[in-house]
């Protein structure tokens, strides 16, 4: 009897040093999963989960498995941040990856700087999340930045036989940072283009013919629009109505992902086809053996024959973190920062590289003019080309 | 000075933003004239007449005139549920403290809301303009869609039906005594209980068609119920609550404010539209056209 009650005693004294052997790497994750910005924000989540999934059914990393919390954080920077800490402190997570608005990511920043917590950012854009002054040890973003974007589009734009070009963006941070990036840069690279107008509607405005007149009276030859996500949708459907694309000969840019799979399949036919937009990623690209692969298994794991452009984004954090953890062999957030600066990743879309003075990758997006293909009942961005912001970040 | 063809271009697109707002705040002022209830909950029935309308067009598939069968088919579904919901849930708003009541129909337009993002997802959803619809032509210089001149000649067949089946009809006179005294209307052996009914369901009616057809000019998505019924408050606030023309008129200033507001403050045109809520509200607290509460 004494024999049994020893070799119970030895189990249960054992059983926490076995489970702090197995216990997981905990991922907090404050993401928009209600509201208009879930659109991204779950698909994000969900590519996020995906690879944590595959992780785990190869061992996890470092013998261990990851486990990945999502909490919602419904778009709003005191939520994302309310959220950010109860993960630290109720649920002792070791690292954040998440937020998605321009609000969220540089709240959540201040949080993870706090608790010296590694957070890597996958979709905020704003300059000011990585600028100089908000720098600090354990933020990173896999996201392309507001500049970067600003200028890809200012590079395509360059090459249009156009002067006269007008702008219309939210009257927000993303709005106007990635309108200005656009100006900047083009009048560098092409001295003779003149902005005949700027329109601002409030950001989720849903009735943009106020707008839509006053800038056509000005008469533009090109339009740069940063009006993102569901809202081009509304944009657009008014704009075509208006007969705003056959005006300026569809000499028209959509940055803030508005020639997206989604987007387009959303709209179907309605779609102003002919249009130049970006995407973070999509599924018909496969330019790469690793991009096809990737998406078929996403793919089959959303059941969906044409999976989200977003969820890349949220699986890119996850690799960026977890190739980090193997560099530093360790998941202690001092040692995994270091580990991030100057890493490379083969990702999905590519290699991609955290700098070491910002922090910041190497993502650029997917450009391309949009045209009717005969393979899907919406349109496509044909030839889509992947445009690098190495040389155009500073 | 902008010339003639831009401020007439940028009258009309005014004015088909005032009519599909009248048509959902015509329905809120109504339950509100009536009922005496602010139903925030409107605004969900007015994306779920998007959605409905939605998800008729993928059941009908495209082809002509399946646009309108759908847009009519979503509004008598919502008119089906607002009965069902007056019925079950608002009977029991009826004289009780205003605060309940609107945290009542707050909390039951995110339900609904949640609801719908259960059935339709988050992803946004499109519906194509009616092929019958679809084209455009030019008047003075301005470029006009078929389908806006088509909403901004419905909003006054609308308050002109309202209108004629208020004041002309037995029913519109029931309707108008509920208004002013529910207990002596009871007296006299009108069933009140099934008169409430009726008028809910003809505001959800309303609703619902607005969402209709305003889905083919916008992104059917969740939180579209949130900014409508905004919209629809400032404007029975300025035409005044439970005033029929009181609300055209309000969802006509409204438009035209925000129109041409963003030529003369093109960052702060819903600035403006504020300021001219607030001024209504000092000098009129009844709104234009509305009447003082007893």
């Amino acid at each position: 009897m004494l024999h049994v009650f020893t070799l119970f005693l030895a189990v249960v004294l054992a059983l926490p040093l076995v489970a702090e052997a197995q216990k997981p790497i905990k991922v907090g994750m404050p993401m928009p999963l209600s509201g208009p910005p879930a659109l991204f924000g779950e698909p994000a989540s969900k590519g996020a989960q995906m690879f944590v999934e595959e992780l785990n059914a190869k061992g996890g990393v470092l013998g261990r498995k990851v486990e990945l919390l999502v909490r919602d954080s419904k778009a709003d920077a005191n939520e994302a941040v309310r959220v950010a800490r109860e993960l630290i402190l109720k649920e002792n997570v070791d690292f954040l990856v998440g937020t998605l608005t321009s609000a969220e990511g540089p709240a959540v920043s201040v949080v993870a700087k706090e608790n010296k917590i590694v957070f890597i950012a996958p979709i905020p854009k704003t300059d000011q999340l990585t600028a100089p002054d908000k720098l600090h040890p354990y933020v990173f973003r896999v996201a392309a930045t507001t500049t970067m974007e600003g200028r890809s589009a200012a590079e395509i734009v360059a090459k249009w036989p156009v002067t006269k070009v007008a702008t219309i963006s939210f009257d927000y941070a993303y709005g106007q940072d990635v309108t200005k990036a656009f100006i900047e840069h083009l009048k560098k690279i092409k001295p003779s283009v003149e902005i005949v107008d700027q329109q601002w509607p409030k950001l989720g405005e849903q009735d943009y013919n106020p707008f839509i007149n006053a800038q056509m009276a000005k008469k533009p030859e090109a339009i740069f629009s940063s009006i993102w996500g569901g809202f081009f949708v509304t944009y657009s459907k008014q704009a075509k109505a208006l007969g705003v694309f056959d005006a300026i000969k569809y000499n028209f840019i959509g940055v803030g992902e508005a020639a997206t799979p989604e987007t387009t399949k959303s709209m179907g036919a309605d779609y102003p086809v002919g249009i130049w937009g970006n995407s973070y990623d999509a599924f018909y690209w496969g330019e790469t053996a690793a991009h096809r692969d990737y998406t078929a298994r996403l793919s089959k794991y959303l059941k969906d024959e044409y999976p989200s452009s977003w969820a890349v984004q949220g699986y890119i954090g996850m690799q960026f973190l977890t190739e980090a953890i193997k560099k530093a062999n360790s998941a202690d957030s001092d040692k995994v920062a270091k580990a991030l600066l100057g890493l490379t990743v083969e990702t999905p879309v590519g290699p991609l590289t955290i700098r070491e003075k910002d922090h910041q990758a190497n993502r650029g997006q997917l450009y391309g003019k949009t045209v009717k293909d005969p393979k899907y009942p919406f349109a496509i961005m044909k030839p889509v080309t992947y445009v690098d912001p190495s040389k155009f970040m500073d | 000075m902008p010339d003639a063809s831009f401020v007439f271009a940028q009258s009309l697109s005014g004015l088909t933003a005032a009519m599909f707002l009248f048509l959902i705040a015509s329905g809120l002022s109504l339950i509100f004239g009536v009922l005496r209830v602010l139903n925030f909950a409107h605004g969900t029935f007015y994306m779920l007449g998007a959605y409905l309308a939605y998800q008729s067009m993928l059941w009908l598939g495209p082809g002509p005139g399946r646009f309108w069968l759908a847009a009519l088919g979503a509004a008598l579904g919502i008119a089906l549920l607002g009965g069902v919901v007056e019925r079950v849930l608002f009977r029991h708003l009826y004289g009780k403290e205003e605060l309940y009541q609107l945290l009542f129909t707050y909390a039951l337009g995110l339900i609904l809301s949640d609801a719908a993002k259960i059935f339709w997802g988050t992803q946004q959803k499109s519906v194509s303009r009616p092929p019958e619809l679809s084209g455009s032509f030019t008047l003075f210089g301005a470029t006009i869609p078929q389908y806006n001149l088509f909403i901004i000649m419905l909003g006054p067949a609308i308050a002109l039906a309202f209108w004629f089946v208020l004041q002309r009809t037995r029913a519109g006179r029931f309707i108008r005594a509920a208004a002013l005294d529910r207990e002596t209307l009871g007296a006299l052996g009108v069933n009140v209980d099934r008169l409430y009914t009726g008028v809910f369901m003809l505001a959800s009616f309303l609703g619902g068609l607005g969402g209709a057809l305003i889905s083919p000019m916008r992104a059917t998505t969740p939180g579209m119920d949130t900014e409508v019924i905004v919209e629809a408050f400032v404007v029975v606030v300025i035409g005044g609550l439970g005033s029929l023309w009181g609300t055209f008129l309000g969802a006509v200033v409204y438009g035209q404010v925000l129109s041409f507001g963003i030529l003369f403050f093109p960052r702060f045109s819903i600035f403006a539209v504020f300021a001219l809520m607030a001024a209504v509200l000092i000098i009129r607290p009844w709104g234009l056209l509305g009447r003082p509460l007893r």
